[in-house]
């Protein structure tokens, strides 16, 4: 090849370099807002020269490669930053719900409940016979009840929207890996072949993605594959085969093979799924445990009080609301399924009093000792039934004591230092232990004369104006309590305050997180995503470029013809 | 530096969401007055108002209570200053009637001013309030005095039917006050001392024309004045408790409100040019961003 034809193949070279370039740039023009997209330039090359009449002659210019501008350090910050940022957002969300759940702005929130309770022991300490007082009483106590279990139900609700969004992550994880697989397969293919820019853009992207649901580790092997970890390196995948991730009960598995998982639910520290499993294993239990020793104190407390005093009539026929557990009848009380049984006296020294009233005006009393560590419910229906046989029953009722007078007589109690009557369930005020099954006792619903305000005298007589053990009861919120080691409404200041607290923290870890994603991600763009100007730029450069080949073939051509009129 | 599209579009994004939810939150605390809206805007402080939100609460009901006491007490003072001046009266009598001048006709039309006068005392030891007897320890259902005749009519005893433990309420944490009485201690059994007691013989010694009876219930009389100014006066005492108590009661709201309010409540005037300046910074940020949005090189190609 020389002379004019030279330059036409050199100019034909050249214009096909300006079109695969101009090529190139509609592509990034075209994917100026596909995510994680980055864009392509052309690799422009000169032709190897050739000798030509003893000299060394330029050959033109060719497109050698299109090139990805990818910078993998900053790529690989961002995708565990984002992982970070994923998980405190999703807590961000889920913080926010359990504020609103203990939102202390309404008029029913828990604290407000909690002082009108007391204030509704005050008001019947006041009036101790109203009737007006003890229905008030009543309806503030299962108020109360009612608060408790709506605030522990809506916790555990949201415990079980959060388990839903676990297994909707899941399942996206799972369909990410698999695509990453695929994905691994056509690189590995197109690679041998020549660039697979867009196609590694895409695995890319779905290795981001895939950090927002769980922190993971990726690196790209020799073959061009890529194989993607948990964080903690459980296997997702590895070239074209993808390991799953699925949901058993509350765990989350890995499974790597048909037959054999591992539980993997305490190793997932990043990503949506991360904060998801944060929030419903280690946060929202931490404040479920603390409303519910709220909620035990009180009850126990309101009871152990309550157990010593008397309504404005005694009981005919009452059975407890706590029971043993099946078949532990014969068990010793502490080791029963009591609700509270290990708060029985063990020290051998415990007893409650109960009276008998025989209709005419006789009170006689009988001690019954009980020893938690030592005696069972069987032990305490023998003893009742020696006070006055015949009169006075007690029976075990499917784990429960049941006490009933004969007719005629009726019966009530004092002095218990044993905390046998509160543990069983005998004339308390509330029924359940924790905070999802508090109750108002049953036996008061039907006959609110049973709520006991006062005590009985010496001679186990009934004063209406008594109002000892509403007074009692009204102090209760003044006082520390032991299991709680402060008092009922600082505890739950605290509860509240530390809800408050965790929130906070955890948005300004998001908002950290925030910036240093953004800042990365700007780096990311700086040296990825693509410029609309520069683009122009580089069109107008081509488009130049693509002008002045096309005026060296026009040129060349009329050198052909001025040869050819050379006659 | 390289400047992407996407870049300046997430700039904008980012930049535009910050200053809106800026201006949202300052514009929350304008509309609903306070500083603490949720539990972490400021949970230490959110504590503090907790607690105080606590005491406030029971401070109010600490009030109800005294109010519930004031009445009691202020039946029993109504009630005992009346007996007071009914012994009075009965002394006056005694006085009379001692004179050795009088007839026996005299003195027996007397008793019948005395019974009646005993009828008043005992109506009045059976004084009500909130619809509870008040002398009667804390059988409150319980009428605490009835007078007891014999078959021709006369009166012989008024037994005590209440108990010897007073009603009380609870006026601070640790503190109850008995507004109630032991009626046995105010007027006596009725048969062995007391205002009753005396009273019925004063009325036997008149019938009987007795005027050495009459005497003893003249010394009688005197005894029981002092008894019931005492009881008055230990009323008056506790009544000056409950409104030292009130007024304590009251100064502690007025503080405690103030740090609550200090606490939770918005600083309006604060707010409202905290929302200002938000508002113009949002502004400028929209307009900038809008500039920067538009810009492009295609417009001059």
């Amino acid at each position: 090849m020389s002379g004019i034809s030279l330059i036409l193949n050199t100019a034909k070279d050249a214009l096909m370099t300006q079109q695969l370039a101009m090529d190139v740039i509609s592509h990034n023009v075209a994917n100026v807002n596909t995510p994680d997209y980055s864009r392509q330039t052309p690799t422009i090359q000169a032709n190897a020269p050739a000798s030509y009449a003893g000299l060394i002659l330029g050959r033109g210019v060719s497109v050698t490669d299109v090139q990805r501008n990818a910078d993998t350090f900053i790529e690989n910050s961002l995708q565990q930053r984002q992982s970070d940022l994923s998980a405190t957002s999703e807590k961000e969300v889920y913080m926010g719900v359990l504020e609103g759940i203990f939102n202390e702005n309404s008029g029913r929130s828990l604290s407000s409940q909690m002082a009108d309770f007391w204030d509704a022991w005050n008001d019947l300490s006041n009036n101790p016979s109203g009737e007006a007082e003890r229905s008030a009483l009543y309806e503030r106590g299962s108020l109360l009840g009612q608060t408790f279990s709506d605030l522990s139900g809506n916790l555990a609700q949201v415990g079980k929207e959060l388990n839903l969004s676990i297994d909707n992550g899941v399942e996206q994880i799972n369909e990410m890996t698999a695509k990453i697989a695929d994905l691994n397969n056509q690189i590995a293919n197109m690679s041998a072949i020549g660039n697979a820019n867009d196609l590694i853009d895409q695995r890319q992207h779905l290795v981001n993605q895939l950090s927002e649901y769980l922190d993971v580790n990726y690196y790209v092997n020799d073959d061009t594959t890529m194989t993607v970890t948990t964080g903690r390196g459980y296997v997702l995948v590895s070239r074209d085969d993808n390991y799953s991730l699925s949901l058993d009960g509350n765990a989350v598995k890995w499974e790597s093979s048909a037959s054999s998982t591992t539980d993997i639910t305490d190793t997932i520290k990043g990503g949506k799924l991360g904060g998801w499993l944060d929030m419903r294993d280690t946060i929202i239990p931490e404040y479920n445990d603390k409303l519910n020793q709220l909620a035990g104190s009180l009850i126990w407390e309101v009871n152990a009080i309550h157990a010593q005093g008397v309504g404005l009539e005694r009981m005919t026929d009452l059975t407890g609301t706590s029971w043993v557990g099946s078949g532990n009848n014969g068990v010793v009380l502490a080791n029963t399924n009591l609700d509270f049984g290990n708060s029985i006296d063990t020290g051998g020294t415990g007893s409650f009093t109960i009276w008998l009233n025989d209709g005419a005006g006789n009170n006689t009393s009988s001690v019954i000792n009980v020893d938690g560590d030592a005696d069972s419910l069987d032990d305490i229906v023998a003893r009742i039934n020696l006070v006055s046989p015949g009169n006075l029953t007690a029976n075990d009722t499917n784990g429960k004591l049941s006490i009933t007078a004969a007719n005629g007589f009726s019966f009530a109690f004092s002095d218990d230092t044993s905390g046998a009557l509160a543990a069983l369930g005998i004339n308390t005020f509330f029924s359940g232990s924790d905070a999802t099954g508090m109750k108002m006792n049953s036996n008061l619903e039907s006959n609110k004369r049973l709520i006991a305000a006062g005590r009985l005298d010496a001679t186990g007589q009934i004063a209406s104006g008594d109002n000892t053990n509403a007074l009692d009861l009204a102090g209760l919120q003044y006082r520390d309590t032991p299991a709680l080691g402060d008092t009922l409404g600082n505890y739950l200041a605290n509860l509240e305050g530390s809800i408050g607290i965790k929130s906070q923290s955890i948005t300004r870890t998001k908002e950290y997180n925030e910036v240093i994603v953004n800042n990365l991600k700007d780096a990311r763009n700086n040296v990825s995503a693509v410029s609309i100007d520069e683009e122009m730029t580089q069109l107008i450069k081509f488009q130049h470029a693509y002008a002045a080949a096309a005026k060296l073939i026009s040129t060349a051509d009329e050198m052909y013809q001025t040869l050819l009129e050379v006659r | 530096m390289r400047v992407s599209n996407q870049s300046t579009y997430d700039a904008i994004k980012y930049q535009l969401s910050r200053t809106a939810e800026n201006l949202i939150n300052a514009n929350e605390v304008v509309t609903s007055g306070k500083r603490i809206n949720k539990l972490s805007d400021d949970p230490i402080g959110l504590v503090q108002v907790l607690s105080l939100r606590e005491s406030l609460s029971n401070m109010d009901q600490l009030g109800r209570n005294i109010s519930t006491g004031n009445a009691w007490l202020d039946a029993g003072e109504t009630a005992l200053g009346s007996v007071k001046e009914l012994i009075t009266d009965m002394k006056t009598l005694a006085i009379q009637m001692a004179n050795g001048t009088l007839g026996a006709g005299e003195r027996n039309a007397a008793a019948a001013q005395v019974e009646g006068t005993l009828e008043q005392i005992v109506s009045l030891a059976n004084t009500q309030a909130n619809g509870q007897y008040i002398f009667t320890g804390t059988k409150t259902d319980t009428k605490p005095f009835e007078i007891q005749r014999n078959g021709s009519g006369n009166p012989t005893s008024v037994p005590y039917s209440g108990n010897g433990t007073p009603f009380s309420i609870k006026i601070g944490k640790t503190t109850n006050v008995d507004v109630g009485s032991d009626g046995e201690a105010v007027f006596g059994d009725g048969s062995t001392g007391g205002i009753f007691k005396t009273l019925i013989d004063f009325k036997t010694s008149l019938e009987s024309n007795n005027v050495a009876g009459i005497t003893q219930a003249m010394t009688d009389l005197d005894n029981d004045f002092n008894h019931m100014i005492s009881k008055v006066s230990d009323i008056g005492t506790k009544g000056v408790r409950l409104d030292v108590k009130e007024k304590i009661l009251e100064d502690l709201k007025l503080s405690y409100t103030e740090r609550k309010s200090n606490l939770e409540d918005a600083d309006i005037l604060a707010a409202i040019s905290d929302v200002n300046s938000k508002e113009t910074a949002y502004q400028a940020a929209l307009a900038s961003s809008a500039k920067v949005m538009q810009m492009s090189l295609i417009d001059y190609l």
